[in-house]
């Protein structure tokens, strides 16, 4: 029992850091025209997002991010709209992931019963 | 860098779990009371529902000298008047609440008929309602007034928040809301359980993390952050949205379960609403 949350914990904390070292991996110049590759990330963190909602996981602001991707993309601003779409992306996968995790009550063994 | 700090942080507060062996509420009550008792053995049991101004001596001079000149006091005038003003078709509060004013004592219970855990801004808004009044927001506004109040009023009433047996949706609602507070959320992983218990009394920015036990004794809570008197609820949201989670609605079932969770912990307590906080 211990040994699992301990597990999911240290999964979770890798997945954080994972996801900061893609995002910076994603930050190369350039202006080319990717409006519809934009897209399609905006609506994958879109459903990402959706989903941990789903279980009660959406963090506080992923939609504001996305939200931030459409008027970026919009803007023509791809390799910005596609940082946001990606972090959005990554943190709907996060939250839902970390809600999953926490399907089950566990009261802390500070608490004596 | 900053999410290397979050994920040490969250690291840290991995603490070891007990057995997953279903406790009852009363047992809930003895191991969050013997828990502070333990951390605060000079805390007296009746200085709980001062909040985190039971255990930040600072804090507590500060606010002291705050109550002096209350400023909740012009929300609770605002209120009475709410209280003592008739509706368009000459009915009012009283009509609903003939017990009232003093009535914070009552809230939150379970209701059977609905099959729901009834708060005290809900049975507001529901007098309201049946009588053809527009509802009040749940978070900001005149709500506030009404609540001063009836929390004025209701000073030194005891909470004494009941699980009633006869109806096991009662226990799966107090369930839910004691879920909700020892589960992590957000982007800094945190439960409501990693501040308010397991590092409560340690400063996190400028401010202490104070008690549970106690925290929904004085509300509405004039904030000077806010510059205004703010619901319960309306703390909730802040409290989630501080470790970066998505807030839930204001007296959606949610925050209702774990208020009815939240204000078991503290019964035995005086209520002191208004109150004043940072
Ligand atoms: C990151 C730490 C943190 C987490 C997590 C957190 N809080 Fe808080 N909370 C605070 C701080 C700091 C204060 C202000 C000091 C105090 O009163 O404890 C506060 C204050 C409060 C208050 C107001 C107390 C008063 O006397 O006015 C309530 C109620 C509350 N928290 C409930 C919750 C609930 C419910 C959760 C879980 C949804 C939660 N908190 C999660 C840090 C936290």
């Amino acid at each position: 029992m211990q040994k699992r949350s301990i597990i999911s914990t240290l999964l979770l904390a890798l997945l954080l850091a994972l996801g900061s070292t893609a995002l910076l991996a994603d930050s190369h110049g350039g202006a080319d025209p990717r409006a519809g590759q934009v897209e399609q990330a905006i609506n994958d963190a879109e459903a990402a997002r959706e989903k941990a909602g789903s279980v009660d996981g959406e963090w506080r602001d992923t939609a504001k991010m996305i939200e931030s991707a459409r008027k970026a993309l919009a803007a023509g601003e791809y390799d910005k709209a596609m940082k946001l779409a990606r972090e959005a992306h990554q943190q709907g996968v996060l939250g839902y992931e970390q809600a999953m995790s926490q399907q089950e009550l566990r009261i802390p063994s500070y608490l004596k019963y | 860098m900053k999410k290397i700090l979050l994920t040490c942080a969250a690291l840290i507060l991995t603490a070891g779990f007990g057995t997953a062996t279903a406790s009852t509420p009363e047992e809930d009550k003895a191991a969050w009371d013997r828990f502070y008792q333990q951390r605060f053995p000079n805390v007296p049991e009746e200085d709980y529902n001062n909040g985190v101004y039971t255990i930040d001596k600072v804090g507590r001079e500060n606010w002291e000298a705050i109550e002096e000149f209350p400023p909740y006091e012009p929300f609770i005038d605002a209120g009475r008047e709410m209280w003592e003003t008739p509706f368009a078709n000459g009915k009012g509060y009283r009509d609903c609440f003939p017990n009232g004013p003093a009535i914070a004592g009552n809230y939150p219970h379970w209701d059977k008929e609905t099959g729901m855990v009834m708060t005290l801004p809900l049975a507001v808004n529901n007098c309201l309602e049946a009588n053809g009044e527009k509802p009040l927001k749940y978070k900001k506004g005149p709500i506030n007034n009404i609540l001063s109040y009836i929390a004025f009023e209701s000073r030194g009433q005891v909470v004494n928040v009941e699980i009633p047996g006869d109806d096991p949706r009662a226990l799966e609602a107090y369930e839910e809301g004691k879920k909700f507070y020892f589960t992590r959320r957000g982007q800094l992983n945190f439960s409501c359980a990693h501040c308010h218990l397991q590092t409560v009394g340690m400063v996190l920015r400028t401010e202490t993390l104070g008690p549970a036990k106690g925290h929904p004794t004085h509300f509405p809570v004039y904030r000077s952050k806010w510059g205004t008197v703010g619901t319960l609820h309306r703390r909730f949201t802040g409290c989630n949205k501080q470790v970066r989670a998505k807030p839930f609605k204001a007296q959606g079932k949610e925050y209702r379960n774990l208020e009815y969770f939240l204000t078991h912990k503290s019964n035995g307590l005086e209520l002191n609403g208004p109150g004043a906080r940072k």
